[in-house]
């Protein structure tokens, strides 16, 4: 071992932190070199007045007795805190929060459905109103077609370029209803199409535009103020129809719609 | 354990090292209020973690909690005072370890070490804390103060240096030659 080995040993050595055989090579070295001793008898010097006890901080008596106090006075906190709280009884570990939580959850779950279901309801009886409202305008304004038209290949192509869909617009002359025409409309936020049907001195406005929403057959029927409105929601069109006409024969005519 | 039982753990195996945490704070902080501060939230600290401890040697335990309180505290007063100017300007004299033959005469006045201790940067004056005044080994100062073996030693080593260096007085006979 040569000095400078020696000088990177020698704290290590001091501080009694050597294997034995690093501090045999140490121990060797020393014997032989004056320069090292005299690092280690400085180094030693050093940690002598380091170890001085006079040279520690002490904390006063006082302070100790404070400390204690606080202690045990935190002590106290922790047993009053520690009593179980719903939090603690409903610990992780324990499990027994599941049924708790399953329950929530399904409590959420179903208040929601219910909240949509019923908002849902609420939407339609908005367009009902609606729809009721456009009816009886349209009679009143003069302004029942825009396409004056029994062919439906005219009034189908008329569409074309006023809305983003194509309807279905039966001939349905042979059952007895006769198309007189189609009109742009607009109901539940969007422009629709709106065909025009006659039956003796009844005219029927037919409301439809694409159904986004699932599929529901069933053919709901209202009584609103003297006029009937039947609803339903086919696969991939949803209908309005409102008239003045008696509801056996408007619903024949709805069922004759949805057979398209 | 009851609350009861705790209590007397506590006060039987943290207590008796108040003595250490509160050196170990006051030569961290350099200030007796300071010290007494983060001395008491280490140890509600410590008590409040004590079901955690599981016997090891109590001492470098409760050390490490004093030294992580004292480093939350100095890096806060750090932004208000400006302690650290005077430290970092003196640091760079360790980077040179004094030359053996250079040394003549070094001064254990203990009032001189205490100021040379306190001027000593807070990386070294901790690792030469925990290791001359609180006997700790070079794995429990590892473990306090979160660095590795190497790191220990090479603050120690470099700490020492530079107390060895401005506890001493270069002969004036050296210095005449080298001016010449």
């Amino acid at each position: 071992m040569n000095c400078d080995n020696s000088r990177v040993y020698l704290p290590a050595y001091l501080d009694d932190e050597l294997g034995v055989a690093e501090s045999l090579l140490v121990q060797k070295h020393l014997f032989r070199c004056e320069d090292c001793r005299r690092t280690l008898d400085q180094q030693q010097a050093l940690r002598t007045a380091l170890r001085d006890p006079d040279l520690a901080a002490r904390p006063s008596a006082d302070f100790s007795k404070r400390l204690q106090a606080a202690v045990r006075q935190a002590a106290k906190e922790e047993a009053r805190s520690q009593r179980p709280s719903w939090l603690e009884t409903m610990r992780f570990g324990s499990f027994r929060w599941i049924p708790a939580a399953i329950a929530l959850v399904l409590t959420v779950a179903l208040g929601w459905l219910f909240v949509i279901s019923r908002m849902r309801t609420s939407q339609d009886q908005l367009i009902a109103r609606a729809v009721l409202a456009d009816h009886i305008r349209s009679l009143q304004a003069n302004h029942l077609v825009d396409v004056p038209s029994s062919d439906r290949h005219t009034v189908k192509p008329w569409f074309q370029g006023k809305l983003d869909f194509s309807p279905p617009v039966p001939d349905l002359s042979e059952l007895g209803w006769t198309l007189i025409g189609g009109r742009l409309d607009y109901l539940d936020g969007r422009p629709v199409a709106a065909l025009i049907y006659k039956r003796r001195m009844h005219n029927i406005n037919v409301f439809l535009w694409p159904n986004h929403g699932p599929a529901d057959d069933a053919i709901r029927q209202e009584d609103a103020q003297g006029y009937q409105i039947l609803h339903w929601n086919g696969a991939e069109t949803t209908y309005w129809v409102v008239s003045d006409l008696n509801s056996a024969e408007l619903l024949q005519l709805g069922r004759a719609l949805r057979g398209h | 354990m009851t609350q009861q039982e705790k209590i007397g753990r506590f006060e039987e195996q943290i207590s008796p090292h108040l003595k250490s945490a509160y050196n170990l704070a006051k030569w961290l902080t350099r200030s007796h209020e300071d010290a007494e501060d983060i001395v008491q939230e280490a140890f509600l600290r410590a008590f409040s973690a004590f079901e955690g401890f599981r016997g090891e040697d109590a001492k470098p335990w409760l050390l490490t909690i004093v030294r992580n309180s004292s480093m939350t505290l100095l890096k806060r007063n750090r932004n208000t005072r400006a302690t650290l100017g005077f430290e970092e300007s003196l640091q760079d004299q360790s980077e040179h370890p004094p030359d053996p033959e250079e040394i003549l005469i070094m001064s254990c006045d203990r009032q001189q070490v205490r100021q040379a201790l306190e001027q000593l940067p807070l990386d070294f004056r901790e690792a030469i804390v925990l290791r001359e005044m609180e006997g700790l080994s070079y794995k429990e100062i590892s473990t306090t103060l979160g660095v590795p073996l190497g790191t220990v030693m090479s603050r120690l080593s470099r700490g020492r240096d530079w107390l060895r260096r401005i506890l001493s007085t270069p002969t004036p006979v050296k210095r005449e030659g080298a001016g010449l």
